[in-house]
């Protein structure tokens, strides 16, 4: 998104200055995934807490050559929900199931903030979902294909479809942007 | 994997959002390096799943961040090494403040037992002191006793010897035991002499005089010598010590018996 290779450079030598100023500038986007995945706020903080200290402890291990360190970042904070969330499950099964989906259920009703907003919205309704699926459920390819009872082929070129359709938004969008960005100055 | 086969199964996609294997990962991570369409690829797609993200962004309460912080910050800090130095310093000072106490506690004991070996030496020396004065206490007391028995008893006969001119303040009381074969004197009233002199008693045996012994200075009651068939007790004044016969002409007392 930006060019943040001097925050980062300080983040590995411990600056917490760099820290800050990294999770003012990514912990809205990562948080948005988590709590998307998780469904559940008290949870969802702790994981996007957690997620920024292994950001801290563990920032010597990011290399900018192997992506951008949003993509690190959401790989980081993507695993932990995961684990949680399969942690959360086995505890949940042994107890009362009717409670995890009036939880989900009740999340879902209150979260109108929660729902998709942007260029996505922009896109076919399979194309959207698709997406969403991977992207902000967490699920794999192969586990979102069976969510929409579609085969993994025709799934996988609804991923391409949407992205391309998405680039091109963005595209606009970022001129826009640049625009408003001068506009501004 | 070829790039064909990445293109058409959303490889990158799936990379990017963290489903492949560490393998594949690899694999893909090596043709990105050689392919620059690839690279061009890559690039578009995570930057959409970026702006898919920020698009969609929540903001989260301030409390994470703070907590955030708080937490780097305690783990920043819990290097300094202050915690665990403070435990080891109170032990040394509590350590010390013991060795300082028994270090006082021996020197006061060992001067008490210094001062209580000092009053046993010298309660030691009084009772050995005590003792002989018990013993010379005995030794007097027997031969008082023996005195007492002799001057007691029926048989002793009791002579007078008055000074003559020579010395006429001196008077001696001689007891004489013929059946004990003892003599016994007191001289509390022979007049004092100088250190070079002694007075000495002799017994007149056939016109001869027997040495009965010299009258020592330290005590009123005084065993002499008792001589067979003596006709008299005669004192004379000798030098120190005595002599083997008699200074006549130095006589102060004779009695007959």
């Amino acid at each position: 998104m930006q060019n943040d290779t001097a925050l980062i450079s300080n983040l590995k030598n411990k600056d917490e200055a760099a820290l800050s100023q990294l999770y003012d500038a990514y912990a809205p986007a990562i948080y948005g995934v988590i709590i998307r995945m998780c469904k559940d706020e008290q949870h969802a903080q702790n994981i996007l807490q957690d997620t920024f200290l292994t950001i801290w402890e563990k920032s010597h291990q990011y290399n900018p050559d192997k992506g951008k360190f949003y993509t690190w970042a959401y790989r980081i904070a993507k695993n932990k929900t995961l684990n949680f969330l399969r942690k959360d499950k086995k505890l949940i099964q042994t107890e009362d199931l009717s409670v995890y989906k009036d939880k989900e259920e009740s999340i879902t009703d209150n979260g109108d903030y929660l729902q998709l907003k942007g260029c996505l919205k922009q896109l076919e309704p399979h194309h959207q979902r698709a997406l969403e699926l991977v992207y902000f459920n967490g699920l794999t390819h192969r586990e979102a294909h069976e969510e929409m009872d579609v085969p993994l082929g025709s799934f996988k070129s609804y991923i391409k479809q949407a992205l391309k359709k998405l680039k091109l938004s963005y595209d606009k969008a970022i001129v826009w942007f640049l625009i408003l960005i001068e506009v501004i100055r | 994997m070829d790039k064909a086969y990445i293109l058409e199964n959303g490889i990158i996609e799936q990379y990017l959002l963290g489903e492949l294997s560490a393998e594949d990962e690899l694999s893909l991570e090596r043709l990105l390096a050689e392919d620059e369409e690839l690279m061009a690829r890559f690039k578009t797609i995570e930057a959409s799943f970026e702006s898919l993200a920020f698009e969609n962004a929540v903001n989260p309460p301030k409390q994470v961040k703070e907590r955030l912080m708080n937490s780097v910050k305690g783990s920043e800090t819990k290097v300094v090494s202050l915690p665990k130095q403070n435990p080891f310093k109170n032990y040394l000072a509590m350590a010390a403040s013991v060795a300082a106490v028994l270090l006082i506690g021996s020197i006061w004991m060992y001067s008490q037992l210094n001062k209580t070996n000092k009053q046993l030496q010298i309660v030691e020396e009084q009772n050995s002191q005590l003792l002989e004065d018990l013993n010379g206490l005995k030794g007097n007391l027997e031969t008082t006793t023996a005195y007492l028995d002799i001057l007691n008893s029926a048989e002793t006969k009791q002579y007078i010897l008055k000074g003559n001119a020579l010395s006429p303040e001196a008077k001696v009381v001689s007891y004489v035991n013929h059946k004990q074969k003892s003599v016994i004197v007191n001289t509390v009233d022979l007049p004092k002499l100088d250190n070079a002199h002694n007075y000495q008693m002799w017994a007149d045996v056939d016109g001869e005089m027997i040495n009965m012994g010299v009258i020592k200075k330290d005590g009123p009651l005084l065993a002499m010598n008792y001589i067979e068939d003596a006709a008299s007790l005669n004192i004379t004044i000798e030098p120190a010590g005595g002599s083997d016969h008699p200074t006549v002409s130095r006589l102060i007392t004779n009695v007959y018996l």
